[in-house]
């Protein structure tokens, strides 16, 4: 068995529980704010996705490695700039939380957000894509929507969102049209969306 | 050795960007820079023929010459000329409006490359890469939408960065639609007979367009964005970015006829352009911030473009184009006022806060006012001219929408007199007001835009048979 193969056979197997660890993930980012946690939520996350990833590349698994490489980045850079922004905050007095405000409130939503999704899986079924696949893109999406939705005033969690909705459409477009240039353009977007988001994470506490 | 036009033009833009980049603590430079060099591709596009090889010192170069980028195609159609010279020209007007507002700033350099970026997406044909090319140029702009602005005497002041944030969002939010569509008409060229995929496809591409422009319930961004951006940098967005987003439009209406032909087109088109009106002019006249104002009117204004589309009509599509080349000299002295008065409140545009402002910097509140009305269609202006093109056309439909789309305009004048209003009393136990000075660079720039503006609107001709020229090129109304 070569090494292609038995990572094929490895993401077959494991991609029903990497699309709820995509969501397990999104959902620590939405209740925790200490940024050591996000951090390593993302990095998690992005490890999940590369395993979906071998999926939709099932022949070229340096595809799902360039994904996780640049998730990784992407989270690097979000974690030195939400630094800078707990180090700022601190400097100018202000409060710096462990856990996300309205904590309970947040859990319920998650709940709700989690039945949600476990029914769209049931009832919807997405054209070109696996069962799993497919789940993975929904969890994405919903995950997306949730940060969108409740967290205006966090960047980082937007950004988050962003870069969630980007890897849905990403497991749904490539696994129909795999292309070489589309996949490198997307992951420039990704990129440019991690920048931004570091960006305005920082510029926020600064002005 | 022939260089294709794509590749020159994008390239050289690209490599500007760099150079300004590395140029920018130098302000007059990097803004002369960008302006000559925007104005040059308005030059190259206007003068070389896209069939001629042009020659230069070290190689030639073939406008009309496609670029193979691994199998897909960059090539600049005739039909995409005149918009590629409108982008250029408002990035070439607006640099050099820009050069007394942004000090130190990335915007030259950022708009260069944005520029490249939206070029290309004109010149590919496949929808996904277009909408990839419109995320990436929209995600650039963020970078200088939030720079804090330097003051003259050195200090700086910033808004908060939603703005920013919801623009992010919103033009991610148009991905999946148009990528998505993608892959329906791929489908369908396999299965002709499955007229679904068209109506699924059709539905997709009015929910990523109606997101992109701002369309009514779509309309967050456009006001968050006007209210703690950086007015010259919005000024881009709205006039470049989303002009590169009606041309895109445009071009999809002339590839895909089957996309204007479903039978609720036209009445989407006309029902969310006057929702986009009505909604615009109703909330502009209730505000006192002075950067929603902008934020509004440019609402009602896309809205306009919308109804002026729906009219099926070649002179519809003429009067939406002149609507767009209206919107840099509206939108320009608009932000020359708001950076001013902005400036004056440290940040805050609110009107209530800047009683007395008009006394201050007379200038600036003339250019905000000015601005404004030629956005809100009121004489006199080039933006009444091509309002009065779109209320001829819909009062030949009926008398309601054209009285609708007339007062979505008052709604929007009502907005700008409240705030002339405050910005004209005297603030509460103060009887002499001193008038600040104002860089009068800056201020020729307003008398520049203003005559530019009143010339343009007393003789509408010199544009409109521009807007009208372009319009021809969409054949997808013609009979």
């Amino acid at each position: 068995m070569t090494f292609v193969s038995w990572l094929e056979r490895f993401s077959q197997l494991v991609s029903l529980p990497a699309a709820w660890g995509i969501f397990v993930t999104g959902g620590v980012i939405y209740l925790i704010t200490a940024w050591r946690v996000r951090f390593l939520a993302l990095i998690v996350q992005y490890l999940f996705v590369g395993i979906l990833f071998l999926r939709v590349f099932e022949n070229r698994p340096e595809m799902a490695m360039m994904k996780i490489i640049v998730g990784w980045m992407i989270a690097g850079s979000l974690l030195l700039s939400a630094r800078v922004r707990t180090d700022a905050l601190r400097g100018k007095g202000g409060l710096t939380r462990r856990w996300a405000a309205n904590l309970p409130f947040r859990v319920v939503i998650l709940a709700t957000v989690t039945v949600v999704a476990q029914l769209l899986a049931q009832r919807l079924v997405l054209p070109y894509v696996t069962d799993e696949l497919g789940l993975a893109c929904i969890m994405l999406f919903l995950l997306a929507l949730l940060f969108f939705g409740t967290e205006e005033k966090d960047a980082s969690a937007v950004g988050v969102g962003v870069l969630n909705l980007l890897s849905a459409l990403e497991i749904f477009y490539l696994a129909q049209d795999p292309g070489l240039l589309v996949s490198g353009v997307l992951m420039v977007v990704n990129l440019l969306v991690g920048l931004v988001t570091s960006y305005l994470t920082v510029t926020e506490v600064v002005q | 050795m022939i260089i294709p036009g794509p590749l020159f033009i994008v390239g050289a833009l690209l490599a500007v960007a760099v150079i300004l980049l590395l140029v920018r603590r130098w302000t007059g430079v990097a803004a002369f820079v960008a302006t000559v060099a925007s104005s040059a591709v308005v030059v190259l596009l206007l003068v070389v023929p896209l069939d001629r090889v042009l020659h230069l010192p070290w190689f030639d170069v073939l406008l009309g010459a496609p670029l193979n980028v691994r199998g897909r195609f960059l090539v600049i159609e005739p039909v995409d000329v005149l918009p590629m010279v409108f982008m250029a020209a408002t990035s070439a007007l607006l640099s050099i409006l820009t050069w007394r507002l942004m000090l130190r700033s990335s915007f030259f350099s950022v708009a260069m490359a944005s520029l490249a970026l939206l070029f290309v997406a004109l010149m590919v044909g496949q929808v996904v890469f277009a909408a990839l090319l419109i995320e990436m140029a929209a995600l650039l702009m963020i970078f200088p939408l939030h720079e804090p602005v330097r003051m003259r005497d050195g200090t700086t002041y910033g808004g908060g960065v939603k703005g920013g944030l919801q623009y992010m969002v919103y033009t991610s939010l148009a991905l999946p639609g148009l990528m998505i569509a993608q892959l329906l008409l791929a489908q369908y060229e396999v299965l002709p007979g499955e007229r679904g995929l068209l109506q699924t496809a059709t539905l997709l591409f009015v929910f990523s367009f109606g997101v992109l422009l701002g369309a009514v319930p779509f309309q967050a961004w456009l006001t968050t964005v006007t209210e703690d951006g950086s007015p010259p940098v919005v000024t881009f967005l709205f006039t470049v970015g989303l002009g590169a987003v009606w041309f895109l439009l445009l071009d999809y209406l002339e590839s895909y006829t089957w996309l204007s032909e479903q039978a609720a087109f036209s009445t989407l088109l006309t029902g969310v352009g006057l929702l986009m009106m009505v909604f615009g002019g109703t909330l502009a006249a209730g505000q006192r911030r002075l950067g929603r104002i902008v934020g509004y009117a440019t609402l009602a204004d896309n809205g306009a473009m919308f109804v002026a589309l729906g009219t099926r009509r070649e002179a519809g599509v003429a009067v939406a184009l002149l609507l767009l080349m209206a919107r840099p000299f509206a939108l320009g002295l608009m932000m020359l006022g708001l950076d001013g008065l902005r400036r004056l409140g440290r940040g805050d545009d609110d009107a209530r806060r800047l009683r007395g402002g008009a006394w201050k910097m007379p200038w600036r509140a003339l250019a905000f006012m000015m601005g404004g009305m030629a956005l809100a269609g009121f004489p006199p202006s080039l933006g009444f001219a091509a309002r009065w093109g779109l209320y001829r056309i819909l009062m030949s439909q009926g008398t309601a929408q054209a009285l609708l789309a007339l007062l979505s305009g008052v709604g929007v004048m009502m907005g700008l007199v409240n705030a002339a209003r405050l910005l004209l009393s005297r603030p509460q136990g103060s009887r002499e007001i001193e008038t600040q000075a104002d860089d009068p660079l800056v201020l020729a720039f307003v008398v520049g835009l203003v005559v530019a503006l009143t010339v343009l609107g007393l003789f509408p001709q010199l544009l409109s048979g521009v807007a009208l020229d372009v319009a021809r090129g969409f054949t997808f109304y013609q009979p």
